[in-house]
């Protein structure tokens, strides 16, 4: 069978270099293009990767030997992208958040599903062997009924900082609030069976002062079943960490608990080079990104139905909405 | 001032017989009364530790003997028997939270000033010595300006403590436990709080009036932020967990009482070996040759002896309990609660 080949839209998330390299791991795919309007973050990726780079969109869409596409632009390009790639036919990969309004995001939906054109979410967590697991436990009913989910999924503060446009409202549409909402919201629709009746979030001054988006926040869920979920996406560990940040959750059930902490697997490495050396986390657990990319290309291949949807991603979007919403307003807020 | 301070103690269950313990050891001190409602358990206890009992407190208030009456009771007893001693002339030493309401919380106040005697209310967190040793990194400037933090304090329901699972008692998990982050996180922000917006449930324990869950989220004046989970809904054999995470502007700091454990006891009966009932659990919470419960009253005993204003009075007390108020009216009203409140 012919391998899938995939095309990139838009690199600037650094997401895009660990799905390339998943790709490259996988025998059934392979990364042939990358669009990028940054010439020379394109010229970099094109290099890293050994694939060629367009500098119009079109020309890319154009050719037939593209099955599918992946979108890890700033989040405000996402929409377009994935609308010329519906129109192209492309199969779709987007990276969350999907879109930074509700509008967008179910007009994406509609054009891929018009086009007969497969389109996954990038909730990698979905993917993720740990919180597999912690689904099953779930259903298996090992706590009883699920009642509260508190979960954690913050970040390095100095990773934003990596790649500007993170901080740049315009391009990303937000702060943390837009950028870490998703994981933890679609865990807990996930796990609870359940939509989001009623966000509540409160976004304090910031740690790092010297950008113009938020940093922080606190975001109270409750489902329409009743349950409890609280979300902690803040960029506000301190940038010594040994570590990117994390993603835990508590599920606590009418009968137990089940404690996760995704990314808790890791060497501990100490260097001597110097007597202040820090210590630094190596990470040998679950590789989702490869696991995820494994499921796109399944789904194209043997015309399945992605694991998370676009319609999942929209519903992230959602509550994302609802959360700038709500603490503009100092109230709780209904998901759209 | 007498060689050394008479001290009655009113309660004997789980606090009591703690803080009964803990007074042994302090120098200026001597344990001489304690006082419950049923004579035969108080006996029991007395003598063990070689003290009097009663079942009456006016009898207690009566003795010269006595210069500090330590509250150990279920806190809606506080304020009466806290005004009682007060009024009597007695130092009290009162158990957290002050009271369940803010007019009882005003009311031990008010008779502490009115008689000129010290009143400091249990906040034992801040003798923890993980807690103190992060007060002390933040007030050293080592994560610049606090702004985001987090709390966990949880465990199985505390069943041994029968008036904990009644909601006219102990007022529930949001007052009962929470207030010890609410009050801790007060402190090292050194802010007051500004609005809540909480979630109180009973999610478990359907049986009891008391609510088992609450998660709190704190705005502080000046913009900083932070959650507060209290849980009693979690299964028999989880241990007692306490945990507290700040980010400051130029830093973090963890704290985690489960992973610094220096002795853990796990036997074929006991997965995890850390419940509640079982005596490993004490020196899980407390791994410390110095127990905090020895030090917040060894700070009373100094207010009192140098005339100071104990660390945790009835105005900070009030405080705390003013947040936890307004945690179970924001979930009643599913609304963010400003302060300061009105009460009703």
């Amino acid at each position: 069978m012919n391998k899938i080949r995939i095309g990139f839209l838009g690199v600037a998330h650094f997401h895009a270099d660990n799905y390339a390299v998943a790709i490259k791991k996988l025998p059934n795919c392979e990364v042939v293009a990358v669009y990028e309007e940054d010439k020379d973050l394109a010229k970099e990726f094109s290099k890293k990767f050994n694939v060629n780079y367009y500098e119009n969109i079109d020309q890319l869409l154009k050719r037939d030997d593209i099955d599918a596409v992946i979108i890890t632009a700033e989040n405000v390009k996402h929409h377009e992208y994935a609308v010329k790639a519906a129109e192209a036919r492309k199969h779709i990969l987007c990276e969350k958040p999907i879109a930074t309004t509700v509008e967008d995001a179910d007009d994406m939906i509609k054009r891929a599903e018009k086009a007969g054109v497969k389109f996954q979410t990038c909730f990698v967590m979905r993917y993720h062997s740990t919180s597999i697991l912690v689904k099953n436990l779930i259903d298996e009913g090992r706590i009883g009924r699920v009642v509260a989910l508190i979960g954690t999924n913050k970040l390095n503060s100095s990773l934003p900082l990596l790649r500007r446009w993170f901080t740049d409202a315009i391009l990303s549409g937000g702060g943390a609030v837009m950028d870490h909402t998703v994981h933890l919201a679609d865990l807990i629709r996930w796990y609870t069976n359940s939509e989001a009746a009623m966000v509540y979030t409160e976004i304090g001054k910031n740690v790092n002062k010297s950008i113009n988006v938020e940093d922080n926040f606190l975001t109270t869920l409750i489902m329409e079943n009743g349950a409890v979920g609280h979300i902690d996406g803040s960029w506000s560990y301190a940038a010594g960490l040994y570590t990117w940040g994390d993603v835990t959750m508590e599920v606590l059930g009418t009968e137990g608990v089940i404690l996760l902490d995704a990314f808790r697997q890791n060497i501990s490495y100490i260097g001597s080079e110097k007597p202040n050396d820090k210590l630094s986390w190596h990470y040998y657990g679950c590789d989702c990104d490869l696991e995820m990319i494994k499921s796109f290309v399944e789904c194209i291949t043997m015309d399945k139905k992605p694991v998370a949807s676009g319609f999942d991603g929209r519903q992230g979007v959602a509550i994302t909405v609802s959360s700038y919403e709500s603490a503009k307003a100092g109230k709780p807020v209904r998901p759209k | 001032m007498p060689d050394k301070l008479g001290v009655a103690v009113i309660g004997y269950g789980f606090m009591g017989t703690t803080h009964i313990s803990a007074w042994r050891y302090i120098d200026d001190c001597e344990v001489r009364a304690v006082v419950g409602r049923n004579l035969e358990k108080a006996r029991e206890v007395a003598k063990k530790y070689g003290i009097d009992a009663y079942n009456n407190i006016d009898e207690v208030l009566r003795r010269r003997d006595i210069d500090i009456v330590d509250v150990c009771t279920p806190t809606s007893t506080h304020a009466s028997y806290s005004v009682a001693s007060m009024s009597a002339g007695k130092h009290v030493f009162l158990e957290k939270p002050i009271a369940l309401t803010l007019k009882d919380a005003d009311a031990i106040i008010e008779a502490s000033k009115k008689n000129k005697v010290k009143l400091m209310v249990g906040h034992v967190l801040r003798f923890f010595p993980e807690y103190m040793k992060a007060k002390e990194l933040i007030d050293q400037g080592m994560i610049g300006e606090p702004v985001i933090a987090r709390t966990f304090r949880g465990g199985p329901i505390p069943e041994w403590s029968p008036w904990f699972l009644d909601k006219t008692q102990s007022g529930g998990v949001a007052i009962d436990l929470a207030i010890h982050d609410v009050d801790y996180l007060m402190w090292i922000f050194n802010k007051r709080v500004e609005r809540v917006y909480a979630v109180v449930k009973k999610l478990v324990h359907k049986e009891i009036t008391a609510e088992d869950f609450a998660l709190i989220n704190l705005r502080f004046e000046n913009g900083g932020t932070a959650l507060v989970e209290a849980n009693w809904a979690l299964p028999k054999m989880y241990p007692f967990t306490m945990r507290f995470e700040v980010d400051g502007t130029n830093g973090m700091i963890t704290l985690d009482n489960q992973s610094p454990v220096p002795v853990k006891l796990i036997t074929n009966e006991i997965v995890g070996g850390f419940a509640p009932e079982t005596l490993p659990w004490r020196p899980a919470v407390h791994p410390f040759p110095v127990d905090p419960f020895y030090r917040e009253l060894k700070h009373f005993v100094e207010s009192i002896k140098h005339d100071k204003t104990p660390m945790t009075d009835g105005e900070v007390a009030r405080r705390c309990l003013e947040v936890c108020i307004a945690a179970l009216k924001s979930a009643e009203l599913n609304a963010p609660v400003n302060l300061p409140m009105r009460e009703g």
